[in-house]
């Protein structure tokens, strides 16, 4: 515990240097207006920038990437209050109550309460990520090949158990993304697997590019299929809103923790900030005294999904940077950024470069807490941003995704690809496969099979192997009743429910 | 929707068969020195087939029972798609040729005032402003070369 404030205390003089600094609000001010702009998210907004990045320094550019994140999170609400248009999907729960509140008179106040929701399901996630996070990696030191690929079954099994999507989907999502990671050459014989011969596909499939084509384009497609009318809602924040909504801020301690446990859970286990919210919507508006006020503008109704929305984007940080696996797609994105600058995510992380990681963190402090003062202050002007026409910022992102698209490798196949992925992911929107699993795959896929074929060697063939390491066993066996879950459940409900 | 649904569970059991055909060929056993490269590739060929002849039987058994069901698309949503997938994609092809900005200023100039109807002053500004930043800054303050293409080169020489 003091070890662990030295080191913030040692991250905190790194940030506060004059160029992270301002790394910093470039970053959160980028961030808030990939955040306001619909079509242009989280994930595909740091991964455009991830070429920009590498010319930095590796903190600098770790901490850009990652403030691009914050200010999203903070920005998507404000459209989703103001103009019933949710900049990122994990403003979409935002809309439900958000909006009835701003129509009704009340804007300033709905985006005080928002954005003390974000604030304080950021610190909760920050908060576990400082002092959580460095017990994990102590802890994931002891893994082998055999325990980092259960970990990993346990992740993908999260996503077809708990999902709660089509489960089936969700395995043909999540075997698609390993076999788009498995194209090219193989990383243990170097023999090249799937190319048919073609040079083109030896360099297999970058998941950066599958990135901007799948929640970039695909967004694109599908905001333009419901056609954009903006009629907003304007406003100013003053200073009795501020006071106003603080008052009515700390009279739903229930919905305020409600959604930062979802949020944390969410984005630790990955399903990231999307899901967190709604389920904490769900979960909220059903254990309220009067659910019949929730879409109308009930103040719990934004409070509950806003701040498991942060809270869930700051936590999706813990798995990632302790091992190696990112808790949502924009932290996957962000992973790929570490690895670029050559650090390998996982345990020895927090050995290997413990100033890099204690800033990060400190950043993360920084960021939210300077996140909150700007959207505060500035939010009627980030809402107008929403005010040029789409049919001008529209063709301008899809000009920006292409950049970044063929920047990441300096190949002009990536970008064809990236057109690809665009209708792909129109489609898996539009028949219900899910996208995040798909992309965690695909990010994964190298190190699980290099996990997995590691630990056969080690257990001679036999896939035993998994279950008799003592660390493995429970997180198989884990894995396997997640797994199953959506057989068990009803299964569970038929053989108990008769009882009772 | 339900033959959009029948359709892609198809494509990706297609997927699965080449996938298998690959590692069956690379072999998908115990190799020299632990699992050949075509081991685990293969066993997700396998998971994929099987996966989507679930998805593929339940989507044949509702679409006999129920009829079609909604759309993919709701009517009169293709055409907009449409004007922005043709577009995009007619910008791609032509980077190979003028190089990223340019395309892209055309790309930007015809979206604008084509589709979007925008007045031709803004269009303008818009598409000659934005491609000369985005150049100034990627290819001259952070020095990542954007595709010139083939006579790109030749045309922005500064």
């Amino acid at each position: 515990m003091m070890e662990d404030l030295n080191n913030l205390m040692m991250g905190f003089s790194v940030v506060t240097q004059p160029y992270n600094l301002m790394i910093i609000v470039v970053g959160l001010i980028l961030g808030i207006i990939v955040g306001v702009l619909p079509g242009l998210g989280g994930a595909n907004g740091v991964a455009i920038l991830i070429p920009v990045v590498v010319t930095m320094p590796a903190t600098a550019g770790v901490i850009l990437l990652s403030m691009i994140y914050w200010g999203a999170l903070y920005g998507g609400s404000i459209t989703s209050i103001l103009f019933n248009i949710p900049g990122e999907p994990w403003a979409v729960a935002a809309t439900f109550d958000g909006y009835p509140m701003a129509k009704g008179g009340r804007p300033g106040k709905a985006l005080v309460l928002a954005f003390l929701a974000h604030g304080a399901g950021a610190i909760f996630g920050v908060v576990i990520l400082t002092f959580f996070a460095p017990i994990l990696a102590e802890f994931a030191l002891k893994f082998g090949p055999a325990e980092v690929f259960a970990v990993m079954m346990l992740t993908f099994s999260a996503f077809v158990g708990l999902g709660g999507k089509s489960p089936l989907k969700t395995v043909v999502a999540i075997l698609f993304g390993f076999i788009l990671a498995a194209v090219g050459m193989d990383i243990v014989s170097g023999q090249l697997r799937m190319t048919y011969g073609t040079v083109v596909l030896m360099g297999g499939f970058n998941f950066i590019v599958a990135v901007i084509g799948l929640f970039g384009l695909g967004e694109i497609f599908l905001t333009v299929e419901e056609g954009l009318k903006v009629e907003g809602i304007s406003t100013r924040i003053g200073l009795k809103d501020i006071w106003e909504g603080m008052k009515e801020f700390i009279r739903y301690p229930k919905a305020i923790i409600m959604g930062m446990l979802i949020g944390c859970w969410m984005g630790f286990k990955p399903g990231g900030a999307t899901p967190a919210s709604f389920m904490a919507y769900g979960f909220c508006k059903q254990s309220s005294a009067n659910a019949d006020e929730f879409g109308k503008g009930a103040p719990a109704g934004i409070i509950a999904p806003e701040a498991a929305a942060h809270a869930a984007g700051t936590s999706a940080a813990i798995p990632m940077i302790t091992l190696g696996i990112p808790g949502s797609p924009t932290m996957a994105v962000i992973m790929g950024g570490l690895m670029i600058f050559g650090l390998q995510p996982g345990p020895m992380l927090f050995k290997e470069h413990a100033d890099f990681v204690w800033g990060f963190i400190a950043s993360s402090w920084m960021g939210n807490i300077l996140g909150f003062f700007l959207v505060l202050a500035f939010a009627p002007i980030f809402a107008s941003i929403l005010r040029v026409k789409f049919a001008i910022f529209m063709p301008l992102i899809i000009y920006v995704c292409a950049i970044g698209a063929y920047a990441v490798n300096n190949r002009m196949i990536d970008v064809y690809y990236m057109l690809i992925f665009g209708v792909l992911g129109y489609l898996f929107k539009k028949l219900d496969y899910p996208i995040a699993p798909m992309v965690l795959a695909l990010v994964l896929g190298d190190m699980a099979e290099q996990a997995m074929r590691q630990a056969l060697i080690i257990g001679h063939g036999s896939p035993l192997v998994f279950f008799t390491l003592p660390l493995a066993l429970p997180l198989m066996v884990a894995a396997i009743i997640i797994f199953f879950w959506p057989v068990i459940a009803p299964l569970k409900a038929r053989l108990f429910g008769k009882k009772a | 929707m339900r033959k959009a649904e029948i359709v892609v569970s198809l494509l990706f059991m297609l997927v699965g068969f080449i996938v298998i055909a690959d590692s069956v060929r690379l072999g998908f056993m115990w190799g020299r020195t632990g699992p050949a490269s075509g081991f685990f590739p293969f066993y997700l060929g396998v998971g994929v087939v099987i996966a989507s002849l679930i998805v593929l039987l339940k989507a044949v058994n509702e679409y006999r029972k129920q009829g079609e069901g909604k759309p993919l698309m709701p009517p009169g949503a293709l055409k907009p798609i449409l004007w922005v997938v043709i577009p995009s994609t007619a910008m791609v092809a032509i980077m190979e040729l003028v190089g990223l900005h340019i395309a892209a200023a055309m790309f930007l100039g015809f979206y604008m005032r084509v589709v979007g109807k925008i007045g031709w002053t803004t269009t303008l500004l818009v598409s000659i402003i934005a491609p000369l930043s985005l150049f100034i800054t990627f290819d001259k303050l952070f020095l990542i070369p954007l595709p010139a293409g083939l006579w790109g080169g030749y045309l922005l020489r500064f």
